[in-house]
């Protein structure tokens, strides 16, 4: 078997240097071995592997690994770059190769379709880990039409689950992520993603787990471990500790089902979006949106999109500023006037019957009228792409529209998300706004970025743009962000997830009690560390 | 009142011939077409990424830059387009001819 693997690497190599020849696909950097472990442990457990998936689905050589390495988060070291792949297609396959990671202590990063862009894709906290890539294990278990559940596998995208449905003709609708179409109700809801639908919190809407734990033992969470479960995608809390919570953003064991809740289709649906001109606006619409949130009068999760992130969509930096310094506040007011947009962006919706949506618009109405928002429908803005990208989101519909905002700062793709959390109060936005802008300006980047209500809380979503094609700039760009999450750690404006890249450095900012806790959690449930080390700051 | 969005949306999804999944069942070898319509489509024609459709793009390039990423582009696993897919897929886009409705830059 290493033999083989050799014999694959001369292949590999060679037909990628013929290949790679001016195509910008970054996979230049250079995988190593995790602390540890030994080439002959990493061959071993290769060999064993293959015997359990075949040898197709085992990968391990440079070239062959290329897929799993591409990345947009700044990783100017090299450190976070996988060193294979092993892709199972049942759970039973997931427990041997959880069995063989541990007899030969080879680390193991699962990922369930790995298109968490900006977030880190198929790369790893730590490096010299083999990619758990489950995206083979994409069976839509079952969809219960009158409780309105599905329990999926993860490697089921949005768009599979979205087919799936349409095809069936089941009124029922999902809620995605940004990058829906490509990505996976159980990858995004174990990172608590949102989406924009009234059921954007994923997590809150989860049912259910079965996951492979460490010691290859499976584990069914809430009601799924009783005899003939009837309620396993019904109820979430089983009995005794809820475990769930656990599993997210974790490396305690590997989920191979989730079960969700899905939205009914409601037979109405609005869209709306509010204007308003000015960027010290963005606390009079967080103080306006607030009660209508908790109150549930605006019933999905709010996105305020400032208009250099609207931008970043659809066009790219040189048609809106020649500039090397930071994009200045007046360029991005002249280019939304320009476009149709406000300084800031405002997009909800209402679902139900036309009579409770006209209700509730008389509300929405009056609350965004008192602060001078310009509130505006489908007829208003006609084919505005910015109306048309939310509308379809706040439906659970699919697009990627917004991917085109790794290429603002020229082809390169670099993307990295920034989502500190604060309360959801007015004041908590115009020194979050001055922070980021200093920070980003000393680095030389744009501030790029939105404000999303869930209920109570204010997520404030910073896309780091830089060309990663650059490695200059890409070490500009890893010093920016951490400046960032240092910088917001001390106001108390921590992040609600982050990237490979900083993962431990976000971990840092939840206290050495709140660390330590999870390395105890972590050295119970996985003695040899071989799950993940690394995945939020726990090793 | 809005009830014309969320059709038009059902319309445009039913008009990409995706392959039935049937439940407990892991998805089928889709066509180039199906491909092209779940994934690549999203960005290419969209205004995200270059269109790429009726430029006689060489098969093995396509298929190369679709498990690199090239660019701003994610690269895509074989557990994601099969080999097979993707190979049927790189020959359709070489012969494919340009669709006027698509644009991009």
């Amino acid at each position: 078997m290493t033999a083989n693997i050799d014999r694959r690497s001369l292949l590999g190599g060679a037909a990628a240097g013929a290949a790679a020849v001016g195509l910008g696909t970054g996979a230049k950097a250079k995988a190593v071995l995790a602390p540890g472990v030994r080439k002959r442990d990493f061959a071993g457990a290769v060999a064993a592997m293959r015997k359990v998936v075949g040898d197709e689905w085992v990968f391990a050589d440079p070239e062959a690994v290329s897929p799993w390495k591409k990345s947009y988060t700044p990783d100017p070291y090299g450190k976070h770059v996988p060193v294979g792949a092993v892709c199972p297609e049942s759970v039973e396959q997931v427990q041997a190769i959880v069995k063989i990671a541990n007899q030969f202590r080879q680390p193991i990063w699962p990922v369930s379709t790995g298109k968490n862009m900006g977030y880190g894709m198929t790369t790893t906290a730590a490096p010299g880990q083999m990619i758990l890539d489950l995206k083979r294990m994409n069976r839509i278990i079952s969809v219960d039409p009158e409780l309105c559940t599905a329990l999926v596998e993860p490697g089921v995208t949005y768009r599979q689950l979205k087919d799936y449905l349409v095809e069936n003709n089941l009124p029922l609708w999902i809620d995605v992520p940004t990058v829906g179409p490509i990505a996976s109700p159980v990858g995004n809801t174990l990172d608590r993603g949102v989406g924009y639908t009234p059921y954007g919190e994923h997590f809150m809407v989860q049912c259910g787990m079965e996951v492979v734990l460490a010691d290859g033992e499976i584990l069914r969470t809430g009601m799924g471990s009783t005899k003939n479960p009837s309620a396993w995608q019904a109820f979430k809390w089983g009995y005794g500790p809820y475990l769930d919570g656990l599993f997210t953003q974790s490396n305690f064991g590997v989920v191979t089902k989730m079960g969700m809740w899905l939205m009914p289709q409601p037979p109405v649906y609005k869209p709306f979006v509010v204007r308003h001109k000015k960027m010290e606006d963005v606390a009079r619409i967080v103080e306006a949106m607030r009660p209508l949130r908790i109150a549930n009068i605006v019933p999905n999760v709010v996105l305020m999109m400032g208009a250099a992130y609207q931008l970043a969509m659809f066009k790219r930096r040189d048609e809106v500023w020649t500039g090397a310094e930071p994009i200045t506040d007046e360029a991005v007011a002249k280019a939304a006037q320009a476009n149709n947009l406000g300084m800031w962006n405002t997009y909800i919706a209402l679902y139900g019957t036309e009579g409770m949506i006209a209700e509730s618009e008389k509300i929405i109405r009056a609350a965004f009228a008192a602060i001078d928002g310009e509130v505006l429908t489908q007829e208003d803005v006609g084919d505005n792409p910015w109306f048309h990208h939310h509308a379809t989101l706040m439906q659970g519909g699919l697009n990627l529209d917004e991917i085109g905002l790794a290429r603002w700062r020229g082809d390169g793709g670099g993307l990295a998300w920034f989502a500190p959390v604060a309360p959801a109060k007015g004041s908590e936005t115009q020194g979050q706004v001055e922070l980021a802008k200093q920070i980003l300006g000393k680095h030389g980047f744009d501030y790029t970025a939105a404000f999303a209500i869930g209920s109570r809380e204010l997520h404030h979503i910073i896309a780091l743009l830089y060309d990663k094609s650059d490695p200059a700039e890409e070490k500009r760009a890893d010093d920016c962000y951490r400046e960032l999450v240092t910088g917001f750690g001390e106001r108390g404006w921590a992040s609600y997830r982050t990237g490979v890249h900083a993962m431990d450095l976000v971990a840092e900012q939840f206290g050495t009690v709140n660390r330590a806790f999870n390395a105890k959690l972590k050295d119970a449930l996985d003695p040899n560390h071989i799950l993940a080390p690394g995945k939020s700051g726990i090793l | 009142m809005r009830r014309a969005v969320f059709i038009a949306a059902g319309l445009a999804l039913a008009g990409t011939a995706q392959a039935a999944q049937k439940l407990g069942e892991v998805q089928a070898q889709r066509s180039p077409e199906q491909v092209y319509a779940a994934v690549c489509g999203y960005c290419h024609g969209k205004n995200v990424g270059p269109v790429i459709r009726g430029r006689a793009l060489p098969a093995s390039a396509v298929e190369y830059i679709v498990r690199h990423g090239q660019n701003a582009m994610p690269a895509f696993r074989p557990t994601e387009v099969t080999p097979a897919e993707l190979k049927a897929l790189a020959a359709w886009v070489e012969k494919s001819s340009a669709d006027p409705k698509e644009h991009g830059q």
